[in-house]
């Protein structure tokens, strides 16, 4: 039974190149499809060049959204590749 | 995991490749094969042949291989060692910006993604918006 999982992120620094890069590594280590939300704005984790263009600056909130069956430890393990982000 | 997807960068300039390959590494795991072919023989401004196929040999680990290209002839000459390799698994050459395209096929290579997902993701970088 595919579920939903959400972890909102306050960034430590911007979501540029090399952080986009290291999240569609932890991403596409689960099932789930994961989104990362940011204001109106939203990106596949399989995208690098969509999270970059989320404009996703330090201090921002966005939200980390997992689809499917392991939708909760993607959710979370993607949020701490960002809440570690440099 | 299955072999991963090589890429390689054609560039008129030896510099732009290079410089292209090292940003690229930077955003993508150093376990994916970027290989460059910039220049012409001699390392001035234009592009080679056999530089073109020889990166194409080195990034050939068993997953295939995408090709990205700077401007006009780099595709042409990309063309011409393609069509004359006749490879049996034939490279893949993407038709995207040079810089997205490459972090974008780079990022999702290292993933242990598929030619197929590689391809796709360098061809979405055409539609990609900076901001």
């Amino acid at each position: 039974m595919p579920t939903s999982s959400e972890v909102p992120v306050v960034l430590p620094a911007h979501l540029h190149a090399r952080p986009a890069g290291a999240l569609v590594r932890a991403a596409a280590g689960f099932a789930s499809t994961v989104e990362v939300v940011h204001g109106e704005k939203s990106a596949n984790a399989r995208g690098v060049l969509g999270l970059m263009g989320l404009g996703a600056l330090a201090g921002d909130t966005v939200i980390v959204r997992a689809t499917g069956d392991d939708a909760e430890e993607a959710a979370k393990s993607v949020a701490e590749v960002l809440r570690t982000a440099e | 995991m299955a072999d991963l997807v090589g890429i390689v960068l054609v560039s008129h300039s030896e510099q732009l490749a290079h410089g292209l390959r090292e940003l690229v590494l930077q955003v993508a795991t150093p376990d994916v094969a970027v290989e460059v072919a910039g220049g012409t023989d001699d390392g001035s401004l234009g592009t080679s042949y056999d530089r073109i196929s020889a990166a194409i040999d080195r990034a050939d680990r068993g997953g295939g291989v995408v090709v990205l290209t700077d401007l006009g002839s780099a595709v042409l000459t990309t063309r011409t060692v393609l069509e004359d390799r006749g490879d049996e698994h034939p490279p893949v050459l993407v038709d995207a910006p040079f810089v997205e395209g490459a972090v974008a096929a780079a990022v999702l290579a290292g993933t242990g993604a598929d030619l197929d997902t590689v391809v796709a993701a360098a061809t979405e970088a055409r539609d990609a918006h900076k901001f």
